[in-house]
Formats: structure tokens, C-alpha cells, sequence
């Protein structure tokens, strides 16, 4: 027992109260997190969408909290690594408060985790989310009761309207230690103490980590090694074999066991169903969208929708700024600078403001704000992970069994974010050529939308042809990949599908607004860094030289017009500087339709971004990434090569 | 314990053993928790069941012994299949008592009923039984892999195999268990299951391990017995 307090809470009063948001993926923890800071991070209707933990300060009454936004959790014993880092900051930063976020349509799925969490005896609260989905569904959920039961505060929300946060607020301040209506065996307890016994407040959570050492959670072992020297952690594996050997049956099973009947009785209590549920116009639509037949139509359609509206809205609009815009500001300067070093050096090929400001303002922005859009929409939606499920038996041919399907797909999105995610998956092989394939043939969001303006201005056979040479380069490469590397243990892939729903207008507005804003945060510089290069290179004629030594590639090879060189130079910067670049080629004439084809299909192989490239070295060490950088570009050479010659050949066919 | 069901429990130990490829008499002292009863063992290897040979501390099952040994093997891991899936009781204690009494006859049946299941819920293998390589054919089985399920039908889980995966964990925290009701959505190109109304997609792999009752009325029986067992003991 206890006598002497501590003392180092009051001479040494902590600033700010740690609030962690919790909860199974795609629960509205980052929305709540949004909504609670009024800072921002990208939230979508789909598992994986926050990967990695973030941090903000807020004020509610007069306390400070510091809240931190966390990738999802099933519970508390661990699946895979990327649930691992939730763990972890629970177990390090022991939070004052936790915010578990309920999805209301899983409310029995949550669950488990709350379960797991009730038993930490931090003080929770449990935010209720997406309530108004329920009703339509025909379920009602008594959150008063489930209150009583769990005995700490229960907040109905509806997150992405922002409705209910005041009163998690003030539930916040009145968080409390819930109670766990369930104990184990007798077996269990006793060993549960005997563990405990061995842990000393330094481990904190001492029912909860002895639980899991009882269950043998397989990364266990490596948090305990922090804090315990051998000899402890020896005892503690004695202690828990002790037990195992009393119990002979199963112990995590039946362990499990007792806490799904705990779930399944508190749901019993609290969930009531409609006998007849409403038909659902969007359960039938998801169905659609996955099914083999209607699937491929109503993602081609989709796909098709997005295409038009970047050709016939964002170029036109792209267009109009550069007239009303861009060459009234031309004109003026050209008045007033005559011909020369400094004309050359603001509006020239490579001037600040044209190469640099109006690329970025003039002819990027308008194609990314509608494709933004639109693929915020899609996002919101939930339909992309459907395309899990249709596209499931070509990764099967890749070598890629199902936990690696997500993050490919979410390569479309942000190739970066995407090459992040791949740390869910346990085979080493499987990451490898995930890594691989997403730096490879995906394009990215900024990347489609640009390839599609691209393509757009030769018409959709061009943008046909692209994606399809680009489909097939990412099926060749996963085959080749999936022969040269070494078979090793397949994860199993179990997906959760989101329901599809009705996005918030004003959600998908905010999300295309701060996409907009740290594309011009971070790529305006570099645009304008790539052109001030550009320009000295110019100047000082090693552009020139650089030009003829390439010639053989660029022309020969490739077909391509000289001045593309330029294109693969600020493709290295920013892969948007490159698109913006070809939309001028073409403006000036230079490019015809098969040039535009290998252009596209080489700039969105060609040197992954910054970012992407940062990304892969966090995760495969900085050897392989660059191994991989170097073979990726010149296989982008060399695909682009034969394309040309084959696109070329063809036209002279017919 | 009579003495039958001591050599049971021996033999059903050294099967054990066999499966983790260990032969020391030491143990199998273990294993049986200190107490060595060499008047058994003089017994078991009189009845030519096993070998034991006192110099090297090795003790092997002989043949017949294996064959024995199976049988009790057998019962065991079905009983508790049966026990702890489909019923959801203390699966240990009653299939211990379960081995030592029931005929081959019987084990046959529950091994039918069960759909012929390849593993015990610890993941142990369950050595066949005639009953599964040809009676199989003509006896209908009354639990099916979820896979020959038809897209629409729903039905309740009876038992997911391979249970100290993590993949069970992975599926209990999605809900997907013994007791639960499933609903195959789709079948190609992957199977899509609706389970405590959220939407799962599953591998062919994942989707075979989950066994489930074939709709009957009988059966529901069973389901809604074991339902207000649960309840009684909550």
C-alpha cells in the first residue's frame, strides 16, 4: 500500500491535461480531433486515412488540454504495426482522458476495444458518432443506458456536421474511470495477480498488461523489456505459464470469450432493431459498385464523369484565368521591361513568374481544385475501398494477398501516405512490392488530374491509351517482382467495407481547401526554385550542352521534342511543374498525340516525389529506396522507349 | 481414475508427444504433472501399446499403440470442437470425460455433424476418421465452409478454424464468431460477408476457415440452446 503521496504532481503541476482520441478505423477520430482544435487533417469515409499520430492544443473552460489524434484500433491486443504505435503512446504518455469514437452503425464492434480500454482505468468518455445514420437505418441505441452501464459518459455526435460538441466538451470535464461489468475464471484472476504482482507502478497498467501477457500478445514482450531486466521478465513468463499449464485449455481464447459475451450482453441492452429495415438505396449501390459485372461499368463511368469534368470544366476555367489573368499582367510587363536579361528573368521560357508563379497559379490550381473535388467526394463516399474487392484477383496474380490491397489502392490518393500504410503489412515481400508498385505506375490525385487535362487535349482515346500502357506496366512489374522475390507467409486479408453514404458538401470544401493550400505551401517554392535553376542553367548554357548530350534520349528515343528535358528537370522538383510544363508544349503546338501519350506515361513513372521518396527510405532503409528510385527511372525510360516506337510503328500501320 | 482412463490419458500424452517430436520419459513426466505411475506404463507396454526402454528413458508408442492412440486423439479434439464451439461450454473438463466413453460409431457421427473439421480450436489436428475419407459422400453434413455458401443466404457460425491465429482475433474484433449470423453478399471476385451490419471482404483462404450451421430447423435449436446457455451463465 501507499502511504507517502506523491508529491511531484503538486510541486510540479503539468500544464496541459493529455486528452488521446481512440477507435476503430474510420470512427470520425480525426473529424472529432478537427472539430475539437479547429485544426486540420485529412479525414475520408475509409480505414487507414490517419496513419500516423498527431498533436494539438486546445482550451475548453479554463483548462488546457493537449489532444492527440491516433491511426485506428481494433483493441488492445495487437494484429499489426501500424496499431502497435497506438499502443505505445497509450502506454507511454498514460493520457488523462481518452475520447473512444463509436461508429453508432458498429456500435458491437466497438466494443471490444471499449472493453479494453475500461480496463487501463483511465477516464474515458465515448463519443457516439454518425447518429443520425442509425435511425435511418431502423436502429436505436439507448446511449443513457450504455452510460449507466459502462459508467462513464456517453456524447451522441454526428461529427462531420459538427453537432454534439459542446456536450463532449462538457463531458470531457466530467471523464471518469469507468467499470468493467466482467471478471475471468477464477484460474485467470489468480494468475492475473500473480503477473501483477511482478509489475511495479513504473509499468503502469498493471491488470491490463497482465491480461496480455496472459493472452501472449506477440509485441508485448518488447514493451516490457523497456521497463523489466531479465530476471523480472523471466518470472513474469513463469507466472504466466504457470497459469497456462493450470488452465490447459486455450487461456486467450477463452479469455476473448468472456469478453465477447460481455459485448454481446451490454449491446443486448442498449441496441434496438427494427424488425423491417428500410431498403437502402446505398447498401444496394456499394453491392453494385463491387459486383463483377456492374462493377467495371460504374467505375469506368466514374472515372469517365471525372475525366470530362477536368477536360470541360477545369481547362476552360484554366483557360479564362490565363486570359483575364495572366496576359493582362504579361502585357504590363512587357510595356514597361524592354526584351532582355530581365524581361527573360520575370515572363521569359524560364522566368519567375511565368515558369514559376502562374504554372503553379495559373494552370495547376484550376485542374487540381475540380479534380480535388471531385476526388473528395469519391473519398467521402466510401467508395474506394469497393475497389478492394473488384480488383482483388489481379493482386492475386501480383503475389499480393489481401492486407496489400488497401494501400495500393490508397496510392491513388497520395503515394506518399499510401507507402506509409504498407507498415500494416507483416511480410517483408509483400511490403517490398507494394512500396514498389505504388512509387511506380500509380498516379497520385494531383497526378490523374493533370494526366487527365493532359490527355483531355488530344481527346479520350490519348487518356484510354495512357492509363491502359500504365495498367499494364504495373501488372508486368508486380509479375516480374512476384517471380524474382523469395514466397513467404501470406497475410490474410480481411477488409472492412465502409458504408457508402451522402458526402457533406461543406466536408469535401474544407478537404479540397487545405489539399489546395499545402499543395501552394509547399510546391509554389519549389516551382519557383526549379525555375530560378532553370534560368541560370539557361544563362550559363549548361542547359544547352545538357540538351544535345540528351538529344539521342529525348528525340531518339523517346520522340519526344528537345525541350522536354526541361519537363524531366522540374519533374524531379515537382512532378505538377512537369504537367504544367507539357500543357504549355502543347499550347505552342510542339507535342502531337503519341508524344503526349509517352510524355504522360514516362513523367507519372518518373522519379516519385519528394515526399514518396522520403517515405520509401523510412520504410525499407535507404538502400533499397534508392536502389528502387534508380530502377524505376529507367525502366520509365525504357517502357517510354519502346511505347514510342510501338505507338509510332501502329500509326504507320493503319 | 480407473485405470482405463489412466492409460488413456498416457497414451493421449505420448500422441502429444509424437506430434512435438519428444520421446524422454521426463516428459512425459511433465506432461502428466509429476507423478509417474510405472506400474501403467509396465502395463501399457505388456499390452505391447508402447515401447519403453529404461536405460535411455525413451518412451515411444508402438503401432498399435499409435492406433489406439488416435482414436482417443480423435474423440478428444472432436468433443472439443463440439463442446466449446457449437455447444459453448467448458470445453477441457467435459471432453476429457468425452474421450473415455463414447464408441467409434459415435465419434463418426459428431465427426459428420461437424462437417469433418481438420483442426481442434487450438489448432491441434484432428487425425481423420473412416467417416471422412468415404462415408462423407453419402451422410448429409450439417455444418459447411462459408465458401459454399450461395450469395443472399445467410447462416450462423459454428466454428472458425485454426484458433490460436491471429486471425481469430482479428475476426472476433469484427464480431465474426461461433453464434454470430453471416450473410454472404457476394461471391467473386472475393467474398463479401455482412456480419453485425458491417461489411467485411474476405479472401477465399479466411472465408473456407469460418464454418457455419447449414440452415435447418433442428440446428437453430441447437443455436438458440446454446444462446440461453449463455445467457444462464451471464
Amino acid at each position: 500500500m501507499q502511504i507517502v503521496k506523491k508529491r511531484n504532481n503538486i510541486s510540479n503541476p503539468r500544464p496541459a491535461k493529455k486528452i488521446a482520441i481512440v477507435g476503430l478505423p474510420n470512427t470520425g477520430k480525426s473529424q472529432i480531433f478537427n472539430n475539437l482544435t479547429g485544426d486540420y487533417t485529412i479525414v475520408a469515409n475509409y480505414p487507414l486515412t490517419t496513419i500516423e499520430i498527431k498533436k494539438a492544443r486546445c482550451r475548453i473552460g479554463n483548462q488546457l488540454y493537449e489532444i492527440t489524434d491516433t491511426p485506428g484500433l481494433h483493441c488492445l491486443y495487437i494484429h499489426s504495426e501500424e496499431e502497435i504505435v497506438v499502443r505505445e503512446m497509450l502506454f507511454a504518455e498514460k493520457p488523462d482522458v481518452i475520447i473512444q469514437c463509436i461508429d453508432a452503425n458498429r456500435l458491437k464492434q466497438s466494443l471490444t476495444l471499449t472493453a479494453d480500454l475500461l480496463e487501463l482505468g483511465i477516464p474515458m468518455v465515448i463519443s457516439l458518432n454518425v447518429i443520425d445514420e442509425t435511425i435511418k437505418r431502423g436502429i436505436w441505441i439507448d446511449s443513457s443506458g450504455l452510460s449507466r452501464l459502462l459508467g462513464v459518459p456517453v456524447v451522441e455526435s454526428m461529427a462531420v456536421y459538427g453537432r454534439g460538441m459542446e456536450d463532449l466538451k462538457n463531458a470531457i470535464t466530467n471523464a471518469r474511470r469507468g467499470r468493467l461489468g466482467f471478471r475471468y475464471g477464477e484460474i485467470v484472476e489468480n494468475g492475473i495477480s500473480a503477473v501483477e504482482s511482478e509489475l511495479t507502478e513504473h509499468d503502469g497498467y498493471k491488470r491490463k498488461l497482465s491480461v496480455l501477457v496472459l493472452m501472449q500478445d506477440p509485441f508485448l514482450e518488447d514493451h516490457l523489456k523497456k521497463g523489466c531486466d531479465e530476471e523480472k521478465l523471466a518470472r513474469i513468463r513463469d507466472a504466466a505459464r504457470e497459469v497456462r499449464r493450470q488452465f490447459r485449455g486455450n487461456i486467450s481464447l477463452a479469455m476473448n470469450n468472456k469478453r465477447s459475451r460481455w459485448v454481446d450482453d451490454v449491446a443486448e441492452k442498449v441496441v434496438r432493431k427494427q424488425k423491417m429495415a428500410p431498403g437502402e438505396f446505398f447498401q444496394t449501390f456499394a453491392s453494385l459498385c463491387r459486383h463483377p459485372v456492374h462493377g467495371i461499368p460504374i467505375l469506368m463511368a466514374i472515372v469517365f464523369i471525372m475525366y470530362l469534368l477536368v477536360v470541360n470544366v477545369a481547362n476552360v476555367l484554366a483557360g479564362w484565368m490565363d486570359g483575364t489573368l495572366w496576359v493582362p499582367v504579361q502585357n504590363q510587363i512587357n510595356s514597361r521591361v524592354s526584351a532582355g536579361f530581365w524581361n527573360d528573368f520575370l515572363i521569359g521560357d524560364y522566368g519567375v513568374l511565368s515558369l514559376g508563379l502562374a504554372n503553379a497559379f495559373i494552370t495547376v490550381l484550376p485542374i487540381l481544385t475540380v479534380f480535388f473535388i471531385m476526388f473528395g467526394i469519391l473519398e467521402d463516399t466510401g467508395y474506394i475501398p469497393n475497389l478492394c474487392v473488384l480488383t482483388k484477383r489481379i493482386f492475386d496474380r501480383l503475389g499480393l494477398s489481401g492486407a496489400a490491397i488497401m494501400p495500393l489502392v490508397l496510392g491513388f490518393g497520395c503515394k506518399t501516405m499510401a507507402t506509409l500504410t504498407t507498415k500494416s503489412l507483416r511480410s517483408k515481400r509483400e511490403r517490398y512490392i507494394s512500396i514498389y508498385l505504388i512509387a511506380f505506375a500509380i498516379p497520385c490525385a494531383a497526378q490523374m488530374g493533370l494526366n487527365m487535362s493532359i490527355l483531355g487535349r488530344m481527346g479520350a482515346g490519348a487518356f484510354a491509351i495512357a492509363f491502359a500502357v500504365l495498367a499494364f506496366v504495373e501488372i508486368v512489374a508486380g509479375v516480374v517482382l512476384n517471380r524474382i522475390l523469395k514466397e513467404e507467409d501470406r497475410s490474410d486479408f480481411i477488409q472492412e467495407l465502409p458504408a457508402m453514404r451522402l458526402p457533406s458538401m461543406k466536408a469535401v470544401l474544407v478537404k479540397t481547401y487545405y489539399r489546395l493550400y499545402w499543395f501552394l505551401k509547399e510546391a509554389v517554392p519549389v516551382f519557383v526554385y526549379a525555375a530560378l535553376i532553370l534560368f541560370g542553367l539557361e544563362k550559363t548554357g549548361i542547359l544547352e550542352a545538357a540538351k544535345n548530350a540528351l538529344r539521342p534520349v529525348i528525340t531518339g528515343f523517346l520522340g519526344l521534342p528537345l525541350d522536354m528535358v526541361e519537363g524531366l528537370i522540374l519533374c524531379m522538383a515537382r512532378h505538377e511543374a512537369a504537367a504544367a510544363f507539357i500543357i504549355k508544349l502543347i499550347e505552342k503546338d510542339q507535342m502531337n498525340f503519341i508524344q503526349c501519350i509517352v510524355a504522360v506515361t514516362v513523367t507519372t513513372m518518373f522519379v516519385p516525389c519528394f515526399a514518396n521518396i522520403m517515405a520509401m527510405i523510412k520504410e525499407l532503409g535507404a538502400k533499397s529506396a534508392i536502389t528502387m528510385v534508380v530502377v524505376i527511372n529507367m525502366s520509365a525510360f525504357a517502357i517510354g522507349g519502346v511505347l514510342n516506337r510501338a505507338l509510332v510503328g501502329l500509326s504507320e500501320l493503319l | 481414475m480407473s485405470r482405463k482412463v489412466m492409460k488413456d490419458e498416457y497414451l493421449e500424452k505420448l500422441w502429444n508427444m509424437k506430434e512435438n517430436e519428444k520421446r524422454a520419459v521426463d516428459d512425459l513426466k511433465s506432461l502428466i504433472n509429476g507423478n509417474l505411475n510405472f506400474d501403467t506404463i509396465d502395463e501399457l507396454a505388456s499390452e505391447d501399446l508402447v515401447e519403453f526402454i529404461e536405460d535411455s528413458g525413451k518412451i515411444t508408442l508402438t503401432e498399435k499403440g499409435k492406433d489406439y492412440a488416435r482414436e482417443i486423439i480423435r474423440a478428444h479434439r472432436l468433443a472439443e470442437r463440439l463442446i466449446y464451439d457449437v455447444i459453448g461450454g467448458d470445453y477441457e473438463l467435459a471432453a476429457c470425460e468425452f474421450e473415455h466413453t463414447i464408441t467409434r460409431e459415435l465419434v463418426d457421427g459428431v465427426c459428420t455433424l461437424l462437417g469433418h473439421p481438420r483442426e481442434c480450436p487450438h489448432g491441434m489436428p484432428i487425425p481423420e476418421g473412416e467417416c471422412c475419407t468415404h462415408s462423407a459422400r453419402y451422410i448429409e453434413t450439417s455444418i459447411i465452409p462459408l465458401t459454399e455458401l450461395k450469395a443472399g443466404q445467410s447462416a450462423r457460425i459454428a466454428y472458425i478454424t485454426r484458433a490460436c491465429d491471429q486471425r481469430l482475433h482479428k475476426l472476433d474484433s469484427l464480431q465474426t464468431r461461433p453464434g454470430a449470423m453471416i450473410k454472404m453478399h457476394q461471391k467473386y471476385p472475393c467474398h463479401v460477408v455482412e456480419c453485425e451490419g458491417v461489411n467485411i471482404a474476405l479472401d477465399n483462404d479466411v472465408a473456407s476457415s469460418i464454418h457455419v450451421w447449414k440452415e435447418s430447423r433442428h440446428f437453430q435449436s441447437i443455436a438458440n440452446e446454446r444462446k440461453r446457455l449463455n445467457e444462464r451463465t451471464n
